[in-house]
């Protein structure tokens, strides 16, 4: 933590959003006209264990793939058809009208080029974004955050001054690796425990008493912490966020997920200045029992896809502006295994939900599932490198054009992006 | 208000610059007469001096420790540290007698209080089903919620569409205000078999067809005496059993364990979870040492090696209880011997060899991968499996990260080879709970070479040697003194510093007690500008708090929870680079707040099962006949306590100014008098001690106490 320039300026953009007399409205078009272009908002999901992306989207032509999976494979007159090839898992019945409105897109045969089958390996090099390096210390998000500062060029260079302790969010216990770095990020495990010694409507006496010990205090890297906190903390009890209540009709589960994606949603309405967000979803590990049409995985997608459909509803307006991703560290084996589930895999599918995602449309080489095309004779080959997809999201949505800085080797060239956005 | 707080301010600093603690000011002032008279660095001494190494080789300074340190002399105080043999664990040992279970061998451990993987083995008539009675009871409960989780797995549907119909649930974080308090297994790691604990748990809970438990039925478990009611608890089986566990209330759960002796404890926690009853001991257990071990150099040491050679607690399910030997068997016995020694232990260690996948690294040439081979073309394709082949994972984290270090010269090539090298070095039925095996029919045959040196074909030999090299190399005596050297020094330490403590390494054939006297004897350890120069960890903060605060703990776990939100779950770290020692890693916005949170909490005795007491009886009886104590004298007496190097002004005047916010606050709803004047009159015991608490919280919450 040092006191930067962006820093002080990051507090003078406080004074006026941390101020409760000034009406929410005003601090909003403060925040707004001094954005050179809409504000881009980039929202980060993970599926920790390895989702099933064969089960999620399947391939519902293939006839290997109904060979392979005897037991759990999706029935075509079961699965939501897409475009006659590829189907959704019917628990994923809330994302069929996105995709039918052109906001859901889908990649599929995507992921780390890294042949790890470990699960700590490969989340860490997707979320350091350089598969195979293990050295890497900060993540690709946060690198993502670090380029579009580079980037004077760009409309970040303007926005700059308006950047807050919640610029780079993530729901959750600590910062990830994704958004790990030098980008000052902020983790929230619960927006309503956000809050130092007590909940009152106005700081309590010991709150008060800490913010003025570290305002004081000769210590530097305390006192700059010690500051950021109490802005945090204050602008998050300015804002309010309580009153961002769901919208109509946004049903999020009642799950540990759902609550999460309520809370960035939250965050998000209460314009407390969040450019990226990440959160994680865990259950994916399917190697027993991972049932069809209905089972393990068809409840965790239920709750997937609700939480990020009631999200998008959520949002409502706002939700031109957002662009959400999901990914997995690996998918799983084409065949099914001796126990009713999936082993690790490779190649898997990412979704790309967004105002200005070119959506209806599934994305990516399609490597077929024969027995010969498959990787090392097992899993759904790879013919995407998921750092295509991001690094088209981050130069599309951050303004973060130096690539090789967010993603170093990669050698990404955006005349191969997809052009999903 | 602001003119209070000068006054006050300027009262503090007349009247306790007269103390004996006058020579222990904060760093800042330190360095700012350092400054002033024009010396690049100078050297500390008196009871800075002796505070210096309590902060940098202990977990932090009890009351009373200074004291006893200054009489003792300091250089026989670290002596004793460096010769921990001599120093009397009476104590330590009478609170590590809570968990028997953690000094059994890892298959009896695992065979009674067994993981999920030994229960699904029972299930599939892999593993017997013990015939003891209370071990049967546990295998049976634990196999009926495995059973009803997968059941309610394929009604999962149904289920969730009523979850998520429902109103929102509070957490428990939610419900107390504080964030230390949220529930300590949901962990977003990858789960073994089906992460997301807390979701099939709560299916399963909801799922149970038990009949519902009357009150007269569990007061008359908990009115028995210990013996029959453990007996009593082992007859009654699921789904009765967790019916009966979640139908009581706080004081009833406390009392369903009271009297008990540990052993029987355990076997209760096992009724209910065994896994996760050793769990908990095992985290228990290493907070126990690092706050009350006297032998404080080798806990900290012991801490260091456990980050240096890192394992994730939830690898596998079989790593909890490996992971008792790693610590007991492995680490302990020589954090301040001989690196070779502990390098060998470590590569010896069922825990390494299964974090890090050496135990299922086959030598493709091996004897093992031809008879694979051969038997794979009798099987069918879909069958098939990936030939078994070499893992690199633990030949490079080895170098790259348990010896020499990235960057020391070596290749991709010479990764291959060391790996090549340890092929067979595995572990002997883990799911048992098996030891260290080097299993030849693994290990790939011909000569290796490794960074120029040949290694001839010699089995388990080829690895001895190995280890042998790594461990005299000077890159390795590099790379560890300069880790030990930011544990210990600073952030950025001086690299002559760094340097001497490597040839003492290489001298003394990597004897890491020499590396520290050497550290001790060092000049640029005692450079006033690195006194309270390093920021806490989060389990050096809170195992300095609880230390400072004299705090009696019970029950480790609301400690292991603050752990987990500050971002350092014990044992919880997945990657193998293990957590970082420098500051950028734990200073940011969230953890502040949680620090904060953490303090304040435990000040306030509102941690369960950890019990703190700030006002001396002495204190509490004179109420009665005299005035209250001045809240300034207060201040100063917790102050001594709990930052014996002083605080700085700006502190001191924000913790005092809160307090008489508070009071004038408090007082004015009663009688318009000075806030001041006040504390002449009477208060209520219970008063006082809320002060104490307030007072004691800012101070563990204040910047001084971040840093050590």
């Amino acid at each position: 933590m040092q006191l930067t320039r962006r820093f002080l300026l990051h507090k003078g953009a406080l004074a006026i959003a941390g101020t409760a007399a000034i009406p929410t409205f005003l601090v909003r078009s403060v925040l707004a006209e001094s954005a050179a272009s809409p504000d881009r908002r980039l929202v980060v999901i993970f599926q920790r264990g390895a989702a099933d992306g064969l089960n999620i989207v399947v391939p519902y032509r293939e006839k290997n793939y109904y060979a392979m999976r005897p037991s759990i494979a999706i029935p075509q007159n079961r699965v939501l058809d897409l475009d006659g090839f590829f189907g959704l898992n019917p628990s994923l019945s809330s994302f069929k009208p996105l995709y039918q409105q052109g906001q859901l897109a889908i990649v599929h045969a995507v992921g780390s080029p890294n042949m790890s089958r470990s699960h700590f390996d490969a989340q860490d090099y997707m979320e350091s974004g350089t598969p195979g390096v293990k050295s890497t210390q900060d993540g690709w998000l946060n690198r993502a955050l670090q380029a579009e500062d580079a980037c004077e060029a760009c409309s970040g260079a303007r926005n700059r001054q308006m950047y807050t302790a919640f610029r780079a969010l993530a729901l959750g216990p600590q910062i990830p690796l994704t958004l790990a770095g030098r980008v000052p990020a902020i983790a929230i495990g619960n927006v309503n425990a956000f809050t130092v010694a007590g909940r009152g409507a106005t700081l309590s006496p010991a709150a008060r008493a800490f913010e003025a010990m570290y305002a004081d205090s000769g210590d530097r890297i305390f006192h700059a912490a010690g500051d950021e906190t109490f802005d945090a903390v204050k602008m998050l009890r300015a804002a309010d966020p309580g009153k961002y209540q769901p919208a109509p009709g946004a049903n999020y589960p009642n799950t540990e997920f759902g609550n999460s994606m309520r809370q960035i949603a939250q965050l998000l309405k209460a314009n407390l200045g969040v450019q990226v967000a990440f959160t994680d979803v865990t259950g994916w590990d399917t190697h027993q029992n991972q049932g069809g049409v209905d089972g393990q995985l068809s409840g965790r997608l239920r709750d997937f896809s609700q939480s990020i459909a009631a999200f998008w509803r959520d949002l409502g307006d706002s939700a031109e502006n957002v662009t959400l991703v999901t990914m997995s560290e690996f998918g799983r084996t084409a065949r099914e295994n001796g126990t009713g589930g999936t082993d690790h895999g490779h190649a898997n599918a990412m979704f790309v939900l967004g105002g200005n995602v070119k959506g209806g449309k599934v994305y990516g080489r399609w490597p077929g599932l024969d027995n010969d095309q498959l990787n090392q004779g097992r899993d759904l080959a790879l013919t995407t490198d998921y750092r295509q997809v991001l690094g088209e999201l981050v130069t599309q949505t951050l303004g973060a054009s130096n690539l090789n800085l967010v993603f170093p080797g990669a050698e990404l060239a955006p005349n191969r992006f997809l052009q999903i956005v | 208000m602001e003119s209070l707080r000068a006054f006050l301010a300027l009262w503090l600093c007349s009247s306790l610059c007269v103390t004996p603690f006058a020579s222990a000011q904060s760093a800042a002032a330190a360095r700012a007469t350092a400054a002033k008279a024009g010396y690049r660095s100078t050297q500390l001494h008196g009871d800075a001096r002796i505070l210096h190494a309590l902060n940098r080789f202990t977990f932090g300074p009890r009351p009373g420790d200074l004291e006893a340190a200054r009489a003792m002399g300091l250089e026989k105080w670290f002596d004793q540290q460096l010769h921990p043999a001599s120093l009397d664990e009476t104590a330590l040992d009478a609170r590590l007698a809570q968990f028997p279970a953690m000094q059994w061998g890892i298959p009896t451990l695992i065979y009674r209080y067994p993981s999920n993987a030994m229960i699904r083995m029972a299930m599939n008539g892999r593993a017997p089903i013990p015939q003891n009675s209370v071990l049967q009871a546990i295998y049976e409960n634990q196999i009926y919620r495995i059973r009803a989780r997968q059941q309610n797995r394929a009604i999962g549907q149904r289920k969730f569409q009523r979850l998520s119909s429902g109103a929102p649930v509070m957490t428990n974080s939610e419900a107390s205000g504080l964030s230390v308090a949220a529930p300590m297994d949901q962990s977003t790691s990858p789960g073994a078999d089906m992460a997301d604990p807390g979701q099939m748990d709560m299916m399963a809970g909801d799922e149970e067809q038990a009949e519902p438990v009357d009150a007269s039925f569990i007061s008359d478990i908990l009115t028995l005496p210990p013996q029959q009611r453990v007996a009593r608890l082992v007859a009654i089986r699921e789904p009765q059993f967790d019916a009966v566990i979640k139908a009581l209330r706080p004081p009833q759960r406390a009392a369903l364990v009271a009297g008990l002796n540990p052993g029987q404890k355990e076997i209760v926690g096992a009724l209910e979870n065994p896994e996760g009853m050793v769990t908990q001991e095992l985290i228990s257990e290493r907070l126990l040492r690092d706050i009350y071990s006297n032998a404080q150099l080798q806990q900290v040491m012991a801490d260091f090696w456990l980050n240096h050679f890192n394992i994730y607690l939830h690898k596998d399910e079989q790593m909890p209880y490996y992971l008792v030997s790693y610590e007991r068997d492995t680490i302990e016995p020589y954090a301040l011997g001989k690196f070779e020694d502990l390098l060998e232990a470590v590569a010896h260690s069922p825990a390494m060899m299964l974090y890090l996948d050496n135990a299922s690294s086959v030598g493709p040439d091996s004897l093992a991968a031809e008879r694979f081979k051969h038997a794979a073309w009798r099987r069918r394709a879909h069958q098939r499996q990936d030939p078994p082949g070499i893992n690199e994972n633990y030949g490079r984290e080895l170098m790259e990260l348990h010896t020499v270090g990235v960057n020391s010269g070596y290749t991709q090539a010479d990764v291959i080879q060391v790996a090549r090298i340890l092929t067979g070095w595995t572990v002997d039925r883990p799911q048992l709970g098996g030891g260290f095996i080097f299993n030849p029919a693994r290990h790939e045959p011909g000569t290796k070479k490794v960074m120029g040196v040949k290694f001839k074909q010699n089995g388990e030999m080829e690895g001895e040697q190995l280890l042998h090299l790594l461990a005299t190399r000077p890159a390795t005596a590099h790379f560890i003194c300069s880790e030990l050297a930011v544990r210990f020094v600073s952030d950025n330490p001086p690299q002559a510093l760094v340097d001497r403590m490597a040839r003492a390494y290489l001298a003394s054939g990597g004897n890491i007690s020499a590396v520290l006297k050497t550290l001790f004897d060092s000049p640029e350890f005692w450079s006033t500008s690195d006194y309270q120069n390093k920021v806490k960890t989060p389990i050096e903060y809170v195992a300095s708090a609880v230390r400072a605060s004299n705090a009696d703990v019970e029950d480790y776990m609301p400690l292991a929870n603050a752990l987990r939100v500050m971002g350092m779950p014990v044992y919880g770290c997945i990657p193998p680079n293990g957590y970082d020692w420098d500051s950028s890693a734990w200073v940011n916005t969230g953890a502040l707040v949680d620090r904060m949170n953490f303090a304040v909490a435990l000040a306030a005795g509102r941690l369960p099962g950890i019990k703190v007491n700030w006002t001396p009886e002495t204190e509490v009886a004179n109420l009665a006949s005299g005035p209250a104590p001045d809240p300034a004298t207060e201040e100063a007496r917790l102050e001594r306590m709990l930052l014996p190097g002083g605080a700085s002004i700006s502190t001191r005047s924000a913790a005092l100014s809160q307090f008489e916010a508070q009071n004038a606050r408090e007082s004015a709803a009663v009688r318009p008098i000075s806030a001041v004047r006040r504390f002449n009159g009477r208060l209520a015991p219970r008063q006082l001690e809320r002060q104490d608490q307030l007072l004691a919280g800012l101070l563990i919450g204040s910047p001084e106490f971040q840093r050590r």
